[in-house]
């Protein structure tokens, strides 16, 4: 009862902090243009880095943006790792073995949930029973046996990478070790417990048990279950939550090159941060504080 | 010390000088052989005592006086930390996200380190990191502002102390990046490197009121003074601009008046106001092209209204703010639809995007670059040019501020394209350039000792790029080389690299603007406006 209950409130507290973490960065003041080329939405321009400044009074021309070039490139990063692809591949073999097995355990975890409610409610999921029930049972041993391999094999490569890389060593701090430490294990009993057998039906059965708060503990599954959880809390507020911090700079950091025009939405949060008095103030001798913003 | 071995934490060590820089990277032929370089001077011991030469033995922060005893240690170490605790509060609102996002978020990839062109070009120089920096940083902030017991601040990579050493060496260290953002671009995680120099240059001046002389004194604070941080008024504006229509009258046989606040002109064009000074064929030649389009155009003498440069953006948001805020005053006041800026990068950051939101939209006048009205003016036919008037290699640099910062790449290519047929790209170019070195105020620091960092680290990068652009014909000292640098920054750093590697000299290597590229080609004048060309 206790170990499914607090699965669902690692779950929660995992989308609550995460929502906490968007909330805690979006309320933060608007900051100065630092925009940095190439900026995808530049429609017609983005492929060389153009922007509508380009243009010849681009104050008085409608802008030409392109949310397809903004949404293209930003699956490139979330589905490809395409800045380290291209500026560091021999570390993005290792970080996109890591990233696309996460990619592939939600989706392994959602099959099986499937899976699992629907033998609740009665429906063995088996090869012979149906071609649904046969698309679910081979999706979810693929699935499953991909994503354990990958993720694992990837975490333990970043881990030793950064251990026998003098620089990546020099700069990691003992977080930064516990981080991956935390993957390492949590992946490690993940692997004893949902895939002895590889038809995952066991699994299933662990995930039913789970969905109706009546799981049956082994010490096995206890430790898992319990370094999933503390894993889950624990990755929003740590660095490992860049999933939020990435969004930030790229769609409002490096690719906000909206202009303060008269009437524009940032004019209005421009007047706003103008007319706001700044509680802290500069020491040296010639400063005498301003409030707008500056970069 | 091994620089291999060099850790954020050595900062504070109590050594003379943490690195050596004696493995600079290789440069291209011709200056491949070792005699080609000039070597790095000895520190002067009276600068040992009088300066932070303990970082690399040169010097930016000539404010910077070594404490003469503990007390006076301890007051410089208490004032950074109070402006490293304001660098995350509610006086630095327009970098509190992009700031706080760099410190958190960091993975420690390494990725940035080959996209630093100082770094690269000191020879790998582990000082130079790009994370090096953005370490030390990090460590001290966490230690000073984030909660815990020894073992924690241990377990987060807390663990660095402060002392006057690390303090003076971090306001050194902070000027030996150029703020070019291009590993800011490589980042995976869309993080800004170049802030945690920004940063720490705001605290020194912001907070201590340390700032290199150039920029600051020599800098800003005269230009607030006198409407020019070459300390030109008023009157002598005026003197220099009659002087310049003496000269065009002299050079290419044109009566031009060029007309100073004009009311209601379509356009205010405004120069770095160095350019006067240094290389006056380049107001002279925006005066000459808009002559013969016939634009409608006025340069401004009033306060403020002759020098587009803010090196606020540099070291000091208040500086630059002040800055801003009369340049603008001056266009109101004359009147005019739109100010443009000359060749001058930083200018264009300051007044383009610094200053957009900055101010209300209702106190800006609004703001665009000169390269796109040329480009227009050279589209439409309204200038017409005969290119084998330049028929000798042209490379192009691209000015960070300009090109990767606001995008503005492909009208000078264009205009490139009709006038120079030798034209050839450095590689890499565009968005993904390399800074001229000279980025960030380093173009006008010279002394005691910091122009040998410049020219022989920071510039390296450019150096070699432009060596590597005219490999065909550099051994010919009877071709003109002519690298085009639009931006009076980085025709600073190209000025003084030709000094250094004596290019011109040895093998005819030119550099200056766009604009006089295209008054050379002009059909309508009958003989070359470049000096070099002449008989």
């Amino acid at each position: 009862m206790i170990l499914g209950l607090s699965f669902y409130m690692a779950v929660i507290l995992f989308i609550g902090l995460s929502v906490y973490q968007v909330i805690k960065f979006a309320k933060m003041p608007l900051h100065g243009r630092m925009e940095l080329y190439p900026v995808p939405q530049e429609k017609g321009r983005h492929t060389y880095g153009g922007s509508y400044m380009e243009e010849p009074e681009w104050w008085r021309k409608s802008r030409q943006i392109s949310k397809a070039a903004e949404i293209t490139d930003m699956l490139k990063e979330m589905l490809f790792i395409k800045k380290l692809f291209d500026n560091h591949r021999s570390l993005w073999w290792l970080s996109y073995s890591f990233h696309l097995g996460i990619y592939v355990l939600i989706i392994w975890t959602i099959l099986l949930i499937i899976g699992a409610l629907t033998e609740l409610s009665g429906i063995p999921v088996s090869a012979s029973v149906s071609f649904w029930m046969a698309l679910l049972y081979y999706l979810t041993v693929v699935t499953g046996i991909i994503g354990f391999t990958i993720t694992t094999v990837g975490v333990f490569l970043l881990l030793v990478r950064r251990i026998f890389d003098p620089v990546l060593k020099k700069y990691t701090t003992p977080q930064e070790y516990f981080n991956l430490l935390l993957l390492l294990a949590t992946l490690l009993t993940g692997i004893v417990v949902w895939t002895p057998d590889l038809s995952f039906a066991s699994a299933r059965q662990i995930m039913a048990q789970i969905l109706t708060l009546s799981v049956i503990p082994n010490v096995m599954l206890v430790i898992h279950l319990v370094l999933a959880e503390v894993m889950f809390i624990y990755i929003p507020p740590s660095k490992m939550g860049h999933y939020v911090g990435k969004y930030f700079t790229y769609h409002k950091i490096l690719w906000d090159n909206e202009p303060n025009l008269a009437g524009s939405p940032v004019e209005s949060r421009v007047k706003a941060a103008l007319a706001t008095q700044a509680k802290t103030s500069w020491g040296a001798s010639h400063i005498q504080t301003s409030q707008a913003p500056e970069a | 010390m091994n620089r291999k071995d060099l850790r954020p934490k050595d900062l504070g060590k109590s050594q003379e000088q943490l690195i050596q820089l004696d493995n600079l990277m290789p440069l291209s032929f011709p200056y491949d052989q070792p005699e080609m370089e000039p070597a790095f001077p000895d520190v002067k011991p009276e600068w040992k005592d009088k300066y932070c030469t303990s970082l690399d033995g040169c010097v930016a922060l000539d404010t910077l006086q070594r404490p003469q005893n503990e007390a006076e240690e301890k007051e410089l170490v208490q004032k950074f930390l109070n402006g490293l605790e304001k660098a995350f509060s509610d006086a630095n609102t327009g970098v509190l996200q992009p700031l706080k996002l760099a410190v958190d978020y960091c993975a420690k990839c390494n990725t940035c380190s080959d996209a630093c062109h100082i770094y690269k070009a000191s020879g790998d120089n582990e000082l130079y990191r790009p994370i090096f920096r953005a370490e030390a940083f990090r460590k001290i902030y966490k230690n000073h502002f984030t909660p815990g017991g020894k073992l924690y601040k241990r377990f987060i990579g807390a663990d660095m102390d402060l002392n006057w050493e690390t303090v003076a060496r971090l306001g050194e260290l902070a000027y030996r990046c150029n703020l070019c953002r291009r590993c800011t671009q490589v980042c995976p995680l869309g993080l800004d490197n170049s802030l945690f120099a920004k940063e720490i240059r705001k605290i020194f001046s912001q907070e201590m009121g340390i700032a290199p002389t150039p920029l600051h004194e020599k800098g800003s604070m005269l230009q607030l003074k006198t409407g020019s941080s070459t300390g030109i008024g008023k009157a002598a504006f005026v003197d220099m601009v009659e002087f310049l229509e003496e000269d065009i009258e002299d050079r290419i046989g044109r009566k031009i008046k060029i007309p100073i606040d004009k009311q209601g002109a379509d356009i205010l064009l405004i120069h770095n106001a160095g350019e006067f000074v240094a290389w006056p064929e380049n107001p002279a030649a925006f005066a000459i092209l808009f002559d013969e389009a016939g634009v409608d155009w006025t340069l401004s003498s009033s306060m403020m209204g002759y020098d587009s440069v803010n090196y606020g953006i540099w070291y000091d948001d208040t500086q630059a703010k002040k800055i801003i805020q009369q340049q603008m005053r001056a266009a109101r006041e004359l009147g005019v639809r739109r100010i443009v800026i000359g060749e001058c990068g930083h200018a264009h950051k300051a007044a383009g995007l610094v200053a957009d939101r900055m101010l209300s939209a209702e106190e800006k006048i609004p703001v665009e670059s000169w390269i796109p009205v040329m480009w227009e003016l050279v589209k439409t036919g309204r200038l017409k040019f005969d290119p084998s008037k330049n028929n000798f290699p042209v490379t192009l640099h691209d000015p960070c501020n300009i090109v990767r910062q606001m995008g503005i790449v492909q009208p000078q290519r264009e205009i490139l394209k009709v006038i120079a047929p030798q034209f050839r790209e450095m590689e890499p170019h565009g968005v993904d350039n390399y800074c001229c070195g000279g980025g960030s105020g380093f173009a006008i620091m010279h002394s005691p000792n910091f122009e040998h960092f410049r020219n022989k680290v920071s510039s390296r990068m450019k150096f070699d790029q432009i060596l590597r652009a005219f490999s065909d014909t550099i051994a010919d000292n009877s071709i003109p080389k002519y690298v085009c640098a639009p931006c009076s920054n980085c025709k600073g750093s190209m000025r003084e690299i030709f000094k250094y590697y004596q290019v011109t000299a040895k093998f005819n290597m030119q550099y200056g603007g766009l604009v006089e590229l295209m008054v050379n080609a002009l059909t309508s004048l009958n003989q070359p406006y470049l000096e070099f060309l002449e008989g």
